[in-house]
């Protein structure tokens, strides 16, 4: 008896975990696992220039790359922030296949020489996503 | 000159004021609010607008503009309604002439201690008004059009104290066509302005002096009545005739204004014309919809329009109340007009993060009391007036 | 000469003709059709509509101003890095409370539901009909008859907020400092004047978004830019009539 409750136990949670499993498949929202994909919370740079962003959901779980395909040792380091602390953190640097360049070369993504505001979020952005809060400085009341 | 100064000066006989502490304390309180109202203005200016102020980069007129355009649309329209007996000769306005001439100074002055504290730099205007005019300006004529305005109606009052009722005549038109030119003026201030599609168009300046009559009929009403009241006196005959055909031609102009203000909502959503569909929808369903409907369309037209027919145009103390609520109705017209002109931004419909659906605009401490100063100015000036001129009597009728 | 001798004569075909001669032919039977017009029936009604149709750059020499000051905004360069306002702020002395230019986040549909991002700089416009100089009562602020520039005297500004009001760009706000207006003067006081061939904040940018040029001389890259066929160009609220000086457009 004592056994067939252990079993009981056991499918009744393999059960419940399939339909976790499935729910997640058919509501389509994937658990984001920072192990694998790194972590969730947007890498935000202010240097050379203020607010550029980089998302690791959309190049990991999105776009299927690997960690190592740019914590490779020669792109970019594990640390956060390590990159604009280069002097040659430049978009010429980009354009001439080094960091961010080296995958958005027109070819493997889009080139880093168009659509500038899909990772330059700027000032309004770095703030909305540091957390910054400004008195309204354009539109609006003061 | 002394003799003409002094027969200008309050007279012996006519109808003596009521000596009454309450009539006085009335003054003073009048007085006493005006006084804040300059304090408020003066500090404002000291300390700058920026800080004193509710209006804003964005929405740069608010309470004080609407509050200008009140008092110069009740002047510009007792003007207008004391004309009718007094320049045309129209025996049924005559007795109403002498105390809506004297109103229509004391209202524009009250104008012009608001637009004193709107503007940041007032002493500044008389000088480059003459040094450097721009001719292309609303701004400009209107300015120098009601500076005319207040000096042909301060003598046209000075030749009526005088007795001279021709001579006066010929100020009284002076000054009634110097107020419909600054007053239509005022209107184009805001219908020439090309980037406010609410305001755009020629629609203002007529808006403005058909307002301004309807404001002129409800003043002339509501001034005679309180007059009176206050002072314990009794009306004459010709003058209670006077005051319900000023009702009726007051009625008449709400039905104008109703006209007016029905087309202009259905031309603004209409083909929704980008700018005007969303000031309109403000109005309709809006932040600003108990304004309009209860403000404007209730208190300033249907109550009104509805009290006077059913009093026939013949109670006075309805057609009292009828000119309460046009007052307080008109209030609420400028103020939306005005506010309501700046609250779509620049640029709508531009997908822009930043801008909200419509701008909001709250009147400071500063602005209320400047208001409300220019309010206790015109109840002094008014009750001061009825004592000095006693009760405005004049031998023409 | 005969229809029939015209006919007997062998065409020169119009690539033989140089390419100003071809241009004015075919401006000629533009004209005389109507089309040039705007395709107004016998050109009789106004030819407002068809400049507007035709792109919001004005023909060279239909304004006396020269140097012809204007900036071109290169938009999808623009990353909100704010150095612009910045160098602006520093140059100008522009106060805390207020802005002379800024940037504005726009959202764009990419399509396939998918919303994409771009900033827009705005500035006054210095329009070749600016509203708020037609509505300024003491002529404080007005346009420069040499080069266009709509400038301010702070003196003559008696704060009525008219101009501001009147502003269909929103380029103005009042400076409690100087007890007038501010805004913005292609820097001619501060760089402009003083022998600078940028304003500040074209000088600040890193992205080459903001191009300060001068429409009278053909050799400008501003003037160029907007003379570029292939390339859409245009200005903030066209509607208003007021005929601004700063273009936009992508590259």
């Amino acid at each position: 008896m004592k056994r067939n409750n252990k079993d009981i136990f056991l499918i009744f949670g393999l059960l419940a975990l399939a339909c976790v499993l499935f729910a997640g498949q058919v509501y389509g929202e994937e658990e984001y696992d920072e192990e694998a994909y790194g972590p969730l919370k947007p890498i935000v740079w202010a240097k050379p220039v203020k607010g550029v962003v980089f998302l690791h959901k959309t190049h990991t779980m999105g776009a299927g790359l690997e960690c190592d395909s740019c914590h490779n040792g020669e792109m970019f380091e594990m640390a956060a922030g390590t990159a604009e602390e280069n002097d040659d953190f430049t978009m010429a640097s980009l354009y001439e296949g080094k960091y961010c360049g080296s995958c958005h070369d027109g070819e493997t993504a889009f080139s880093s020489k168009t659509r500038c505001a899909t990772c330059h979020v700027g000032v309004k952005g770095y703030n909305r996503l540091t957390g910054v809060v400004l008195h309204d400085a354009e539109g609006g009341n003061h | 000159m002394n003799n003409i100064i002094a027969s200008v000066m309050p007279q012996e006989g006519g109808l003596a004021a009521s000596p009454s502490r309450s009539y006085n304390a009335i003054i003073t309180v009048g007085g006493l609010l005006a006084a804040v109202g300059l304090a408020a203005g003066l500090h404002a200016m000291l300390i700058g607008h920026e800080h004193a102020y509710g209006v804003t980069r964005e929405v740069p007129w608010g309470l004080l503009i609407a509050a200008y355009v009140f008092f110069v649309v009740t002047s510009t329209g007792l003007c207008l309604v004391s004309a009718i007996g007094h320049v045309f000769g129209v025996e049924a306005f005559k007795p109403i002439a002498k105390r809506s001439v004297f109103l229509a100074i004391i209202t524009i002055i009250a104008g012009f201690f608001v637009i004193a504290f709107e503007i940041e730099n007032p002493w500044r205007m008389p000088i480059y008004n003459m040094l450097s005019p721009n001719p292309t300006s609303n701004i400009w004529w209107m300015g120098t059009l009601y500076g005319a305005y207040l000096f042909f109606m301060v003598v046209e009052f000075a030749l009526l104290q005088l007795e001279k009722h021709k001579v006066a005549g010929i100020f009284g038109l002076l000054g009634l066509v110097a107020g419909i030119a600054a007053h239509s003026n005022l209107g184009a201030v805001f219908g020439l302005l090309g980037g406010r599609e609410f305001w755009h168009g020629p629609y203002m300046p007529i808006y403005f002096i058909t307002s301004a009559m309807m404001s002129g009929c409800a003043a002339v009403i509501f001034f005679h009545w309180v007059g009176y009241k206050a002072n314990g006196w009794k009306m004459s005959e010709k003058l209670e005739a006077s005051l319900c055909s000023t009702a009726k031609l007051g009625a008449t102009l709400i039905a104008v204004i109703m006209f007016f203000t029905t087309w202009k909502m259905i031309s603004g959503i209409s083909g929704q014309p980008p700018g005007k569909y969303e000031a309109m929808m403000s109005l309709i369903n809006g932040p600003y919809a108990v304004n309009f409907w209860v403000g404007e369309v209730m208190l300033g037209m249907v109550v009104p329009f509805i009290l006077i027919l059913s009093a026939r145009a013949k109670n006075l103390p309805v057609l009292f109340s009828a000119s309460v609520s046009g007052i307080i109705g008109i209030f609420f017209m400028r103020y939306d007009l005005v506010v309501v002109g700046q609250i779509v931004p620049h640029f709508h419909g531009m997908g822009i993060n930043e801008l909200p659906h419509l701008f909001t605009y709250t009147p400071s401490l500063h602005e209320i009391m400047i208001t409300v100063g220019a309010v206790g100015l015109t109840v002094m000036g008014f009750l001061m007036g009825e004592r000095l001129f006693r009760g405005h009597l004049s031998e023409d009728h | 000469m005969k229809v029939n001798d015209l006919e007997k004569l062998k065409s020169e075909g119009i690539e033989n003709l140089p390419s100003e001669e071809r241009r004015r032919f075919l401006r000629f039977g533009l004209a005389v059709t109507g089309v040039f017009l705007g395709g107004s029936v016998l050109s009789l009604t106004s030819t407002r509509n068809a400049q507007g149709a035709m792109g919001p750059v004005p023909p060279a020499g239909k304004f006396p101003y020269k140097p012809h000051y204007t900036m071109v905004i290169r938009q999808n360069r623009c990353i909100d890095c704010e150095r612009c306002m910045e160098a602006c702020t520093k140059t100008n002395n522009v106060a805390s409370y207020g802005y002379r230019t800024t940037i504005l986040e726009q959202e764009i549909d990419l399509g396939r539901g998918e919303k994409g991002r771009m900033f827009m700089p705005v500035l006054c416009n210095h329009c070749n009909r600016p509203p708020c100089v037609r509505v300024c009562p003491t002529t404080a602020t007005f346009k420069n008859k040499e080069n266009g520039i709509v400038m301010m005297d702070y003196d003559r500004c008696i704060g009525c907020k008219t101009c501001m009001a009147a502003c269909p760009y929103n380029a103005r706000y009042f400076k409690e400092e100087n007890r007038a207006i501010d805004k913005c003067n292609f820097c001619f006081d501060t760089r402009i004047s003083k022998g600078e061939s940028k304003t500040a904040c074209a000088a600040a940018c890193p992205a080459g978004v903001r191009i300060f040029g001068d429409l009278t001389n053909y050799d400008d890259e501003a003037y160029q830019l907007i003379h570029t066929p292939e390339k859409v160009v245009w200005v903030l609220r066209p509607e208003t009539g007021a005929m601004p000086n700063v273009f936009y457009m992508n590259d």
